[in-house]
């Protein structure tokens, strides 16, 4: 199961993952994987079980059964093992009020097994990282904002360069600008660590993660590249198209170059129709249907292609039955 | 034993540095020294069989009921109710390096409140003494009465930590504490009063009575006696509280 140099094929590895709380099921059956230096989004709505398999994955969880490794080591048979290798920032980031950010992260990193010869050079690089240096390595952590108790978070997180970094909701109350530095400070760990981030904000998750897991109802949706479940869960993409002609004959163009088209007309304003066009996944795109329309003698005055972004990824897989999910 | 070190150190500099811990410590002072002081008007007023440290150490049980608890119930209740706990155990820091770094950094500051009470017994011989008569200060008093309330103690804390752990609130942390300690040091005169000897089905008492009799502890330790069953005692009891805390520990999901 390992790669180059002992490097194994999973940073992270949920297999079967169960965990009942009596008769309630929280997660059930749950496999996903993170490759070594990627990114992953942990999506799914509330009470999803999101946050049961991040501590589960984080060892302060017993999963009922299945197996959770981090870096090929098990959670629950090598502990130890497997926290030398993953930091965890669970929701709400914890912290103690009453230390001073520089002394907590200087126990952090002892706690962490960092060479002792190191821990200040350790400290010193993650404050200047997640800009802690100069605005708050000195203050009480009870009195920082929460965007800068997030960034104590993240600066614990990195203190070990850890393999694996588990992210609960990491930008949860911050402000727009405050969610910019924590993303830029993500995206600059890829290829470095794995990380997984459980977040409910889906436009931060398009913006930062290679990969996306979603879950409902404690089983597993969809996985994989957004772009591969925007094939997977687009049944057909659409686009708008207003022209002087009507639906049906942008309707007759547009089955010259796909004859699985359908069209329907969606209003008229100034003499110009607007026509909403369905092709099946797979067909030509947005340029290419354009040019075919005006070559067939249409006045397009605009043609645009329906967005089907994470957002709409993201409800058409929780729509969709739980167990009907695919790995991918 | 890194880690257990690391946690130690912190715990001990987190404890001095806190103003519970200083509230705490003036309460003990303020009940000792109040102990202290009626302890040495009663022995000035008419002959007494024991000596004011003598006296003072048979109280021992009001800072065990009323103090103890006040410094073990934030042990682990407080870091269960904020989080920092679970966070804590994220580390490769194990349970039990974290439960014994606890018990021994709030036992440290339980022996170094003592170490202060000494003082009282040592200035009232400085300021009233008479010279060549120790019986003020009363040395083996004292020093046998330092290492009962610290033997035991290490058992008193462990019950604290104990109780600290099965909670998220501190408050009912200390009352658990307090229930505990008080059916601790009750026990053994409890069962001492009953009537062993005339019931004879009770006769199985008699045994566990004279181990849990507290109070005879003191004695023994205050007149210089060395008997190896109340170590036994104690220790035993700290390791089973301590080990139950990491179970408990252990077995606390997030």
């Amino acid at each position: 199961m390992t790669h180059e140099a002992g490097q194994p094929e999973s940073a992270v590895a949920a297999e079967g993952l169960t965990k009942r709380y009596g008769s309630l099921v929280a997660i059930e059956e749950l496999s996903f994987s993170v490759a070594p230096g990627e990114i992953v989004g942990f999506l799914g709505p509330n009470g999803a079980g999101k946050s049961t398999t991040m501590r589960i994955l984080a060892g302060t969880m017993a999963a009922t059964s299945g197996r959770a490794s981090i870096w090929g080591q098990s959670v629950a048979l090598d502990p130890a093992a497997a926290k030398r290798r993953m930091a965890y920032m669970p929701e709400n980031n914890p912290l103690p009020e009453d230390l001073r950010v520089e002394e907590y992260l200087v126990l952090r990193a002892k706690l962490k097994d960092v060479e002792p010869g190191r821990v200040k050079a350790r400290v010193a690089k993650v404050m200047e990282d997640c800009d802690l240096a100069r605005r708050a390595s000195g203050r009480l952590i009870g009195q920082l904002s929460k965007g800068f108790r997030q960034r104590v978070g993240i600066a614990d997180a990195l203190l070990s360069e850890p393999k694996v970094v588990l992210l609960d909701e990491p930008t949860i109350g911050l402000d727009p600008h405050q969610i910019l530095g924590i993303r830029d400070l993500i995206r600059a760990l890829r290829g470095k660590m794995a990380v997984l981030i459980s977040s409910h904000i889906l436009h931060e998750v398009e913006q930062v993660c290679d990969k996306v897991v979603i879950i409902n109802r404690g089983r597993l949706v969809a996985q994989g590249r957004p772009a591969d479940l925007r094939r997977e869960l687009r049944p057909s993409a659409s686009f708008t198209i207003v022209a002087r002609e009507d639906a049906a004959a942008v309707l007759a163009a547009a089955r010259s170059l796909e004859p699985a088209a359908t069209a329907e007309e969606a209003g008229e304003e100034d003499g110009w129709r607007r026509t909403r066009l369905s092709l099946p996944t797979g067909s030509p795109a947005l340029d290419a249907l354009a040019t075919g329309l005006a070559s067939a003698g249409l006045r397009v005055r605009e043609a645009s292609e329906e967005k089907f972004g994470l957002e709409e990824i993201f409800l058409a897989a929780t729509r969709r039955s739980p167990g009907e999910g695919r790995r991918s | 034993m890194r880690h257990f070190r690391v946690l130690y150190v912190h715990e001990l500099r987190c404890a001095l540095l806190s103003g519970g811990t200083w509230s705490v410590a003036a309460l003990f002072l303020t009940l000792m020294g109040a102990v202290h002081w009626f302890a040495v008007l009663e022995c000035s007023r008419a002959p007494t069989p024991w000596t004011p440290t003598e006296g003072t150490f048979r109280l021992f049980w009001i800072p065990l009921l009323f103090v103890l608890p006040l410094l073990t119930m934030r042990t682990f209740a407080e870091e269960r109710r904020s989080g920092t706990l679970a966070a804590l155990l994220t580390t490769p820091a194990s349970a039990a390096a974290v439960v014994w770094a606890k018990f021994l950094a709030t036992w440290t500051v339980w022996a170094l409140l003592w170490a202060a009470f000494a003082a009282f017994p040592a200035l009232t011989e400085q300021r009233m003494g008479t010279p060549g008569d120790l019986r003020l200060g009363d040395p083996v008093a004292l020093w046998g009465g330092l290492a009962f309330v610290l033997t035991s103690g290490l058992m008193h804390v462990a019950v604290g930590v104990l109780c600290s752990c099965v909670t998220r609130s501190p408050t009912l942390a200390a009352l658990l504490t307090f229930v505990t300690l008080l059916g601790l040091t009750a026990a053994g005169g409890a069962l001492d009063s009953l009537p062993v000897e005339s019931w004879e089905w009770m006769g199985w008492l008699r045994e566990p009575a004279d181990h849990l009799r507290t109070f005879g502890h003191l004695q023994d330790f205050a007149s210089g006696v060395m008997d190896s069953r109340p170590l036994v005692l104690y220790l035993t009891g700290t390791l089973l509280c301590l080990g139950l805390s990491v179970l408990a520990l252990e077995g606390q999901e997030s």
